[in-house]
């Protein structure tokens, strides 16, 4: 629905450059705020990133840190809305914990390097030590990299960069 | 049911042949001695037999020969034929030498001049006018006695007449006969012959001169009475006639048709020129019965080692069938316990392997709940020394810091008590308490809780409760706990209740809430650390995973029990047993 809804929006302000907000939202039926939110997460440019953790606190932390950097952040507490989220966000870039209930980082890895039109979006793994056997053995479900917690700030940050480097290229 | 309890092993055929093999070699020895017994008592008999044979037939000898030579030296004693013709000396030979029938002299003229007894005598009988003078002529001729054999006398008897002829200066003078009756012999020597068997008396030409047994004919020739098919016994007979003495044996039907094996011994009586020959006969059956009492000795010898063999043998197949069994039983006893001792170590293996898994899961849960606070502090700490944020931004920080360091402390200090509790080490410091008291200790404790989830908690206990004696702090540490988990679980707008039941022994502490409750199947488990149904739900209301296993630990080890009653999405009961 939503991609719909972003082409709709788009669609009218190349017919109507001088459209307000007001207008799209009484022309689509929608609220006027979600017209607001949307026309500013299309123009956002800043890179996007999912943190999948079921660990608020973890997440959170992450999540502060990470828009300092100035990356725009979604979050995701579980492996089913990972999915759901990679599906709606497109995110640039997955940092996805291993260790979460139901479905885990691994089984969400697989699922979307399956997925033909999910394949390409980098996954960096945060594993604990001793939860996955070695680094190859993340690397070889798919998973783009892989650092183990409690990890350095400044490495992750690095090698976020590092990845989406990487994969713009 | 018997053959059916003995299992056939090699040892017991084994025993059962060689038991077979020594009956049969006894029995097998018995028969034989027994022949070789029977031999040895038949020889004894015969040479006994042939002993009294002899006896009778030397004693018939020497009575005829004595009378012989009575007549003969009276015959040359004289220096002629005195006038009487011998009849004096007739006379006394006669009466002192008993045997004679009767003695005469007949003269050279061949009649008959003298004699003794008169009443046998037939006075002035002459030879030649009665053509009876040709061993009257013989014994002149020869010059020597002659003997005739048995020879029918006028008194229809058998008579054996002797002629001694009596020579003057080489003259002729005649002959002296004497007549010696057989049944006067017979009777003097066989008839006394009292042993069973039968005896009898032939010449050499076979004629029958006594049978004691009566079945031959006197006078008769043998040849012509017995059955000419018995060639045996014809046989016999021969060699007895033409032989000096022996022995044989002969089967001789009776009359009735029965069949009788006789051992019979022969001894020759030499009478001048006569010759005959006594025989005993007796039947073997005699030496059978004779024997007999050896067989019956040896039939109960081999009957009784045949006894005792069969006992002895069975004896030996019963032991070895005992300590087969006793054996089997002990291999079977030896091969149970180690089964089970195998089967022991088996479950121990099992549940070592268990343990060791439960372990390494325990491990590894511990590792990852004490890893997360620390990702989020770090994570947090790292941030908050390089940036410059907005102080909002940093207060949130600095909390979530705490916030972590806090329950990173909760998970250690559960961690210890659960380590405590499960080594044993948990130590108790039990004091006079009032119960009601640490119930409102309890529920204060946990009241920013209560009123931050808009539950209420009841207490509806008595406040005339007995003291008990009990670790306080723990104690409300398990109020705590069970209050916590109430609250948690509970919505908004529910309610938490605490009451008791006290009885004899225990006081029953009830905490029930009107919470989601707990699945039916789920009850028991959780009880174990680290079990959370949703560990999603329970990270939501914050825990370590250990409570419930703390608080089960220390109501156990004051000697109490608790359970918990659950119906799902209506709340539920956790009961306690306290000692008073």
């Amino acid at each position: 629905m939503k991609p719909q809804i972003d082409k709709d929006i788009l669609d009218l302000i190349e017919q109507q450059p001088d459209i307000t907000n007001k207008e799209i939202a009484h022309t689509l039926s929608l609220p006027e705020n979600m017209i607001k939110d949307l026309l500013e997460e299309l123009s956002d440019t800043r890179q996007k990133i999912l943190i999948v953790d079921d660990e608020l606190d973890a997440l959170t932390a992450l999540k502060i840190a990470l828009e300092a950097e100035n990356y725009n952040v979604v979050e995701a507490a579980d492996g089913l809305s990972a999915i759901e989220k990679v599906k709606s966000e497109k995110p640039d870039i997955v940092l996805l914990d291993l260790m979460m209930p139901e479905i885990d980082g691994i089984e969400v890895c697989k699922r979307l390097k399956s997925d033909s039109q999910h394949k390409h979006v980098p996954i960096i793994m945060l594993t604990a030590k001793g939860e996955i056997n070695d680094k190859i053995e993340g690397i070889e479900i798919g998973a783009d990299d892989y650092v183990t917690k409690p990890f350095n700030l400044n490495e992750l940050k690095a090698r976020i960069k590092m990845v989406l480097r990487r994969s713009q290229d | 049911m018997f053959a059916k309890q003995i299992r056939w092993n090699p040892y017991i055929i084994v025993v059962v042949v060689a038991a077979i093999f020594v009956i049969g070699t006894v029995v097998f020895l018995g028969i034989r001695s027994n022949s070789e017994v029977k031999d040895v008592v038949e020889q004894q008999f015969t040479s006994q037999q042939m002993l009294l044979s002899k006896q009778i037939s030397r004693g018939i000898e020497e009575f005829l020969n004595e009378k012989v030579l009575l007549i003969e030296i009276m015959a040359k004693q004289e220096s002629q034929v005195p006038p009487d013709h011998f009849a004096s000396n007739f006379k006394t030979i006669y009466e002192e030498s008993s045997g004679f029938y009767a003695i005469q002299f007949i003269n050279e003229s061949g009649t008959v001049v003298s004699g003794y007894p008169e009443d046998n005598l037939p006075l002035g009988y002459n030879l030649y006018k009665n053509n009876q003078s040709w061993a009257f002529e013989k014994v002149q001729k020869d010059k020597k006695t002659y003997i005739t054999g048995g020879v029918q006398m006028f008194e229809g008897d058998l008579g054996s007449f002797t002629w001694v002829p009596v020579f003057h200066e080489g003259e002729f003078k005649g002959a002296i006969l004497s007549i010696i009756k057989v049944s006067d012999v017979t009777g003097r020597f066989l008839e006394s012959y009292a042993p069973q068997g039968h005896v009898y008396l032939v010449d050499k030409y076979g004629m029958i001169l006594y049978d004691s047994s009566y079945k031959l004919q006197i006078g008769g020739k043998y040849f012509d009475l017995v059955n000419e098919s018995n060639l045996q016994q014809i046989n016999t007979f021969q060699e007895q006639i033409n032989g000096t003495e022996g022995n044989g044996k002969y089967f001789e039907t009776s009359e009735d048709g029965t069949s009788e094996e006789r051992i019979v011994t022969y001894s020759l009586i030499k009478w001048h020129n006569q010759k005959w020959s006594v025989g005993i006969t007796n039947p073997v059956s005699d030496v059978d019965s004779l024997i007999r009492s050896v067989y019956i000795i040896q039939g109960v010898f081999i009957g009784v080692s045949g006894i005792f063999i069969f006992v002895g043998s069975m004896w030996v197949i019963l032991f070895l069938v005992k300590w087969n069994k006793t054996l089997e039983k002990k291999v079977a006893s030896k091969t149970r316990e180690i089964k089970q001792s195998n089967e022991l170590l088996q479950s121990a293996n099992i549940k070592l392997k268990e343990h060791n898994q439960l372990k390494t899961e325990f491990v590894s849960i511990v590792s990852h709940e004490l890893r997360t606070p620390l990702t989020a502090m770090k994570t947090s700490a790292e941030f908050l020394k390089d940036d410059n944020c907005d102080s909002s931004v940093r207060l949130e920080m600095l909390d979530l810091i705490i916030r972590n360091i806090d329950r990173q402390t909760r998970m250690v200090s559960d961690l210890l008590d659960i380590s405590r509790i499960e080594s044993g080490k948990i130590k108790f410091n039990p004091e006079i308490t009032n119960l009601y008291s640490i119930v409102k200790l309890s529920v204060k404790n946990v009241d920013s809780l209560s009123k931050e989830k808009g539950v209420s908690i009841d207490v509806n206990l008595p406040e005339d409760l007995p003291h008990i004696k009990t670790d306080k702090d723990k104690l409300i540490q398990v109020f705590v706990n069970l209050l916590n988990n109430a609250l948690k679980f509970t919505p908004k707008g529910g309610n938490v209740e605490i009451s008791s039941v006290e009885s004899d022994h225990i006081i029953e502490v009830r905490i029930k809430d009107t919470g989601i409750g707990i699945a039916p199947g789920l009850l028991d488990r959780i009880f174990d650390k680290f079990y959370q149904i949703d560990s999603t739900s329970t990270r939501k209301v914050g825990g370590s995973g250990l409570g419930l296993a703390i608080t089960k630990g220390i109501i156990e080890g004051q000697g109490g029990s608790i359970r918990v009653e659950s119906t799902q999405g209506k709340g539920c009961v956790f009961i306690f047993t306290l000692v008073k």
